[in-house]
């Protein structure tokens, strides 16, 4: 898949380049508004990262250019700017989603899954791990006979170490991924690893999950 | 009251006061006026009669032989009369008396003014009495009383309806200031200069006064919206930045353990950061009113969000969470994501400070002013009455010591509380536990 990122911040655009490059996207990078446009309507890209707040351009014009010219690309925004409204407008422009800064690479890799599965229709809605079947839609685990039931934040946590299959998460990630911003940093970390030890616990009875890592020090990993 | 009222109240008032005074005085200083009249005319008399018995004595007068002399006009109006005095008081003589006296002539008793002067003659104590009657000037006194008492009533009346038309007029563009500028609560940025007409220096003044103090709060809201939206990116962007490649540095695997370590904690404590931030931006942006409030929402359906959010976390601390509401209370105009924030920290934090096998109760009830009120208690540690204040305070913390500090959650529920113009009241006992009341105001 083809990735534009808008980003005028340099460093923030070589991370997140070398993020998705790691995870096998296609990466351009644009440093101004002015460079994004052009090289959209020049070349074929399946996401452009958009940041609203470019020196040269107004984020929501270039936004709204793309979609003037009909192409079939999917909009993420991503912004520092702090204006709630903005959100609103993004998204009313056919924006796909919209990332609020600072945000985790991992995240934005969850929102990417989430845009393609919602543009190509429920075919991919269910994921299969194993013998476990994750169907997104309904947001249960099965081994197609028997349902797994687990808990919201049990799902969203296994869901989110799938889509960063390969990856080790962090306590922290994983905390502001099922929590966002609405949880104080200072409550009980050791949380995560309760509900991974119940996740395992569940799913134990029903298959292998050895893929399911603890990483020492660090945090968790779906190794598959 | 209004200004409108107290004037038609005092003008009212004080021509109320007029007409009495004058309904007191008027009559009194006609009565006056008309005896100093009647009293100079009968005292000339007396005057042209004593000439006349200078000329001619006083037999030419009296012509009867008691020497007594009585004399009245057709319609009884005058009469003068000359009688001698048994009594002999010399020293009376001289003196004039002038009194009202009923008189009776001839079967009809009638009100006179009447001057007697006792006068010597030839010896002879006599008494000269001159009267006017007072029938007629009785009766011209009522009517200008009774007249004078209609006119002053309706002149009053025509005054103060005068006086209310023109206060009204006056007031028109005051209460058009306050009708326009000053009652609606309009948000600075929301307000549109106009200037209202009027001749009234003071008003053009006021009106002057509002347009710029509200085109400078304008002006400092935008220039604040300015500065958060800067800080917010001058902030965000490093951490964003920062952030980023912690992630990108833990994925290359080729780290030592201990390395790997440092970036986890580093990850942490920019989280922190992060959070920190971004709770007080958006404080500030409520502050700064940059919410919109469109939406609207059942309170016990956000209550059962927020439960569904935390009840798994307080199960794992064996707190149970009892959803009790009852009413379905729809609040319009608000803003759905920050009332589920403030939902949400008042009872994360009565899960954080409850402890194992405790419940946390969540109640609604109406008040007396049956505004709808959403209560929620938990048996937990509770806080200091003393702290009541300080918890809500952004940058105040009672207990550095302890860990578990307050945070930032309690100011931002304050805030959203106040930005929805939803009152809060706390009531905790030390040991006993904490019940948060929100009363919501009514639609």
């Amino acid at each position: 898949m083809n990735v534009l990122i808008i980003e005028d911040e340099k460093e923030l655009a070589t991370e997140i380049n070398a993020f998705l490059t790691r995870q096998g996207f296609m990466c351009d990078v644009a440093f101004t508004g002015r460079e994004g446009s052009e090289k959209i309507f020049v070349n074929e890209y399946d996401f452009v990262l958009l940041d609203l707040g470019l020196p040269d351009y107004e984020g929501l014009d270039l936004l709204k250019e793309i979609k003037e010219d009909g192409k079939e690309v999917s909009i993420i925004i991503l912004t520092a700017r702090s204006e709630t409204d903005d959100k609103v407008k993004g998204l009313d422009m056919g924006a796909d989603d919209y990332l609020a800064k600072p945000f985790a690479l991992a995240e934005l890799m969850a929102r990417m899954h989430a845009v393609t599965r919602r543009k190509h229709g429920l075919k991919s809605n269910t994921i299969e791990v194993l013998n476990f079947i994750i169907d997104l839609n309904k947001r249960t685990v099965s081994t197609g006979a028997e349902e797994i039931t687990l808990t919201k934040k049990e799902f969203d946590l296994l869901h989110y170490l799938v889509l960063n299959k390969n990856r080790v998460l962090t306590r922290t990630q994983l905390t502001e991924h099922i929590w966002g911003d609405v949880m104080e940093e200072s409550y009980d970390s050791n949380y995560i690893d309760v509900h991974i030890k119940n996740l395992r616990k569940k799913m134990s009875t029903h298959g292998d999950i050895d893929w399911i890592e603890t990483v020492r020090g660090i945090g968790y990993k779906a190794k598959l | 009251m209004k200004i409108q009222t107290k004037f038609a109240l005092y003008s009212a008032a004080s021509k109320v006061l007029i007409i009495l005074a004058i309904s007191v005085t008027i009559p009194s200083i006609i009565s006056t006026v008309v005896y100093t009249h009647i009293d100079s005319r009968l005292k000339a008399r007396t005057d042209r009669v004593f000439k006349m018995i200078e000329r001619g004595g006083i037999d030419e007068i009296t012509l009867e032989q008691d020497c007594s002399f009585e004399s009245y006009n057709i319609l009884k109006e005058e009469f003068v009369s000359i009688e001698p005095l048994t009594k002999i008081d010399k020293g009376s003589a001289g003196t004039a008396k002038i009194s009202n006296d009923e008189i009776s002539i001839e079967e009809e008793i009638l009100l006179h003014r009447v001057i007697s002067q006792p006068f010597l003659y030839d010896n002879q104590l006599y008494e000269l009495r001159i009267g006017e009657g007072l029938g007629a000037i009785e009766e011209l006194n009522h009517s200008i009383r009774k007249f004078t008492f209609w006119i002053t009533l309706i002149l009053i009346l025509l005054t103060i309806i005068a006086d209310i038309g023109f206060t009204k007029v006056l007031l028109k563009p005051f209460h058009k200031i306050i009708d326009t500028k000053l009652k609606p609560a309009i948000h600075p940025t929301d307000y549109v200069a106009s200037i209202i007409p009027t001749n009234t220096d003071e008003f053009a003044l006021l009106d002057n006064s509002i347009n710029g103090v509200m085109q400078k709060a304008k002006e400092l809201f935008i220039i604040e919206k300015e500065f958060i939206g800067n800080v917010s990116h001058e902030l965000l962007t490093p951490i964003s930045v920062l952030q980023s490649r912690l992630e990108n540095m833990l994925a290359e695997n080729n780290l030592p353990s201990s390395a790997n370590i440092k970036l986890v904690e580093s990850q942490r404590t920019l989280s922190r950061l992060s959070k920190v931030i971004k709770a007080l931006l958006m404080i500030s942006q409520i502050e700064n009113d940059q919410f919109l409030k469109k939406e609207s929402v059942a309170v016990s359906e956000l209550v059962n969000e927020v439960v569904s959010e935390i009840e798994e976390r307080a199960a794992e601390k064996k707190i149970t969470i009892e959803n009790n509401l009852k009413s379905d209370f729809q609040l319009t105009e608000c803003n759905r994501s920050l009332l589920f924030t403030m939902l949400f920290n008042v009872v994360s934090n009565a899960a954080k400070f409850s402890e194992s096998g405790q419940t946390i109760v969540i109640t609604d009830d109406s008040d007396e002013a049956s505004n709808y009120m959403l209560t929620i208690t938990d048996k937990g540690a509770g806080i200091n009455s003393e702290h009541f204040e300080r918890i809500f305070d952004r940058f105040k913390r009672f207990d550095r010591s302890s860990k578990e500090g307050y945070g930032l959650g309690l100011p931002i529920v304050k805030k959203i509380a106040e930005f929805h113009k939803i009152k809060l009241h706390l009531k905790s006992e030390m040991g006993q536990g904490t019940a948060f009341t929100f009363i919501f105001p009514t639609v």
